[in-house]
């Protein structure tokens, strides 16, 4: 059945190429994709820590105490190990750990994706501006790439919130972002200098296109699937220095995160004595970044043809 | 349209144009010396005619296609187009003649945005000369695509789709879209077939007849470039070689590099037997240039006075000119 559909959805696509190319490169995309492994596992995962984020926002919905931040079981005043009513457990104070971890997976996902898309955002821009311009404005931001680069995020952010006291959620994601354009800037910036010495684009210069034409017309849908490759490794180390601060305490104590759960056992001191609280948000930050790092390693195949695999013609 | 149809008037004159670039080595990058890309080319191009720009690779057409182009900064000497010296002319300026001068390309493949539909690319021309109907627009590009004998619904497919001609063909719309009066053509049928080759040429040829452009032939393929260009230089080592009408070039070679390079041209006769009277060795670093005539180590009849004396442009008939001194004694002309 799958198959017939599959072949019916090549065929019409065969005869009708140009009605929807975006739609077909999609399609050809996708046929390389799927045949990887890792990018199958890793968007499986991701399919699940979606839907877990989305459950989270029904939990509050069954019962008030399986709010993740502020239910508590009237009958429970600590740490209990998993049962019908709590699945996973409860923490010191009664939360239900399942809930808490579910609303991990929408802060985590938020968290990785805003500051990756800022980040992308911002190296994209930056990168094509150095590349296309060249010279003085080129050498001034690469050089300031560099000074930023050389930065270890985590501690800039540690004595930032040192100085100004506890960080909002967003004010942590723009500084992860603000810290982490430097490495795409710099690889779209070597695409930009490749592509401005070709000749469509010497074309647009002679027919009189202006050079803001050139950068967002010519060059930007060019180095844009780059971006977006860049992208996926940005949402892991998002997640991965949000999770860092909000277990060293430096996080956000309004949101639930799966950082700030493992700083909530830690504090605690039920570190070793309740591994149903301390194994599943450190298993989950494990299992997303991974998932979305082996996304990024399909999707890097299905751009760059070099790597692909012989695949058997059908 | 009508200024367009002047007879024996220049389009575009070229006067002692010069683009060194620099040789930086090291570690500070000092200037180490400079390679003469193109050293004081002079030419002419009237009005509805086409010049064609001969020599191998590397001796500098392509630079000097760039810089009448403006994609590079020249060093010295006039672009004087239209009556105006637009060598010095900054970006705004330049504006109005932006469109006046286009380019075809030697790649068919490089030359047109991989991301974006043949209509697209085209229409972004049309767009530029400020036509502001998505109607009219879309009657420009048919009528754009019909004239280089591409049907009309190929304006929404992608350039991975086409052949090599095809995008040739693409390539020459999208350079008349902004309806231009000199169009640079660079090596464009290089990279094509035989068969496709000669219908680009005609191609060309039409369009000329239809529109009263101007070219500048860029081209290493002698046969080509006599059938299509009225006058032709022969570039060696950025210096203007020989400057004729096609048939002198072809009848009356004076330069001793121009009569090696007309012997290279193979014959599709069987029959004939070839006889190419090769020049000496190859064309070497451009960096190191020697005193006097460029083309002293290759020359099958150089003397020592060549090695030394700075050539000059002569005269040895109407219209034709050789950098050659030998030459042009034997020929019995009077310095110009």
């Amino acid at each position: 059945m799958t198959e017939n559909r599959s072949i019916q959805i090549s065929n019409d696509n065969k005869r009708s190429p140009k009605k929807f190319p975006t739609v077909e490169r999609f399609l050809e995309g996708w046929s390389v994709y799927k045949e990887n492994l890792i990018g199958k596992i890793g968007l499986t995962l991701l399919i699940i820590f979606a839907v877990m984020a989305i459950a989270s926002f029904f939990t509050p919905l069954i019962d008030p105490m399986y709010h993740p931040m502020t239910g508590v079981d009237p009958d429970i005043s600590h740490s209990t190990s998993p049962s019908w009513r709590h699945w996973l457990g409860t923490d010191f104070i009664g939360r239900d750990i399942l809930c808490q971890l579910l609303a991990g997976a929408r802060i985590a996902f938020m968290v990785g994706i805003s500051a990756a898309f800022m980040s992308i955002f911002l190296g994209t821009i930056i990168g094509m501006i150095a590349g296309y311009t060249g010279k003085v404005v080129d050498t001034l931001l690469m050089r300031l790439a560099d000074m930023i680069m050389v930065m270890p995020t985590l501690l800039v952010v540690l004595i930032l919130s040192s100085l100004f006291g506890q960080l909002n959620i967003w004010t942590i994601v723009l500084l992860i972002a603000l810290f982490r354009w430097p490495g795409v800037s710099r690889v779209i910036r070597a695409q930009t200098l490749s592509l401005k010495e070709r000749p469509f684009i010497e074309a647009a210069k002679v027919t009189g296109a202006s050079h803001f034409r050139i950068i967002f017309r010519h060059i930007m849908p060019n180095v844009l699937p780059l971006s977006l490759l860049y992208m996926t490794f940005r949402v892991t180390s998002a997640i991965i220095i949000e999770a860092a601060l909000a277990f060293l305490g430096f996080g956000d104590p309004s949101t639930v995160s799966w950082g700030m759960m493992l700083q909530w056992v830690w504090k605690t001191g039920h570190m070793f004595q309740a591994p149903y609280w301390l194994l599943p948000p450190g298993i989950c930050i494990s299992l997303l970044t991974l998932s979305f790092y082996m996304l990024g390693r399909a999707m890097e195949e299905v751009l760059d043809p070099r790597l692909r695999k012989e695949i058997a013609q059908e | 349209m009508e200024s367009k149809n002047k007879n024996n008037h220049s389009i575009l004159r070229i006067e002692g144009l010069k683009k060194y670039f620099p040789i930086r080595r090291g570690f500070l990058q000092k200037i180490h010396g400079w390679v003469k890309a193109v050293d004081g080319v002079s030419f002419e191009i009237e009005q509805g005619k086409t010049m064609g720009l001969v020599g191998e690779s590397g001796c500098g057409k392509t630079t000097v296609a760039r810089l009448i182009l403006k994609l590079l900064e020249s060093d010295a000497g006039k672009i004087i187009f239209q009556g105006h010296d637009i060598r010095r002319f900054s970006e705004k300026e330049m504006k109005p003649y932006r469109k006046e001068i286009q380019i075809i390309f030697q790649d068919p493949f490089g030359s047109l945005n991989p991301r974006m539909t043949i209509g697209q690319s085209i229409e972004e021309g049309i767009r530029i000369l400020g036509n502001k109907h998505a109607t009219n627009r879309k009657e420009r590009l048919e009528t754009l695509l019909s004239m280089v004998g591409m049907s009309s619904d190929s304006s929404d497919r992608y350039p991975h789709e086409f052949s090599g001609g095809q995008r040739q063909r693409i390539g020459i719309a999208r350079a008349l879209s902004v309806e231009p009066s000199l169009i640079v053509c660079d090596e464009p049928v290089s990279a094509l077939d035989v068969s496709i080759q000669a219908q680009i040429i005609n191609l060309l040829k039409d369009l000329q007849d239809q529109l009263g452009l101007s070219y500048l032939f860029i081209s290493h393929d002698l046969n080509v470039v006599g059938y299509l260009c009225n006058t032709i230089s022969v570039m060696y080592k950025g210096h203007i070689m020989e400057f004729a009408s096609s048939e002198d070039i072809f009848n009356h070679p004076h330069h001793p590099y121009t009569i090696s390079l007309l012997s290279a041209i193979p014959d599709p006769d069987p029959d004939i037997k070839w006889h190419v009277k090769p020049s000496n060795g190859h064309i070497g670093d451009s960096d190191v240039v020697p005193e006097g005539c460029k083309y002293q180590d290759r020359c099958t009849i150089a003397e020592t006075a060549c090695l030394k004396d700075k050539m000059v442009f002569e005269k040895v008939r109407e219209n034709h000119f050789v950098r050659c001194w030998k030459a042009a004694k034997n020929h019995g002309s009077s310095p110009d």
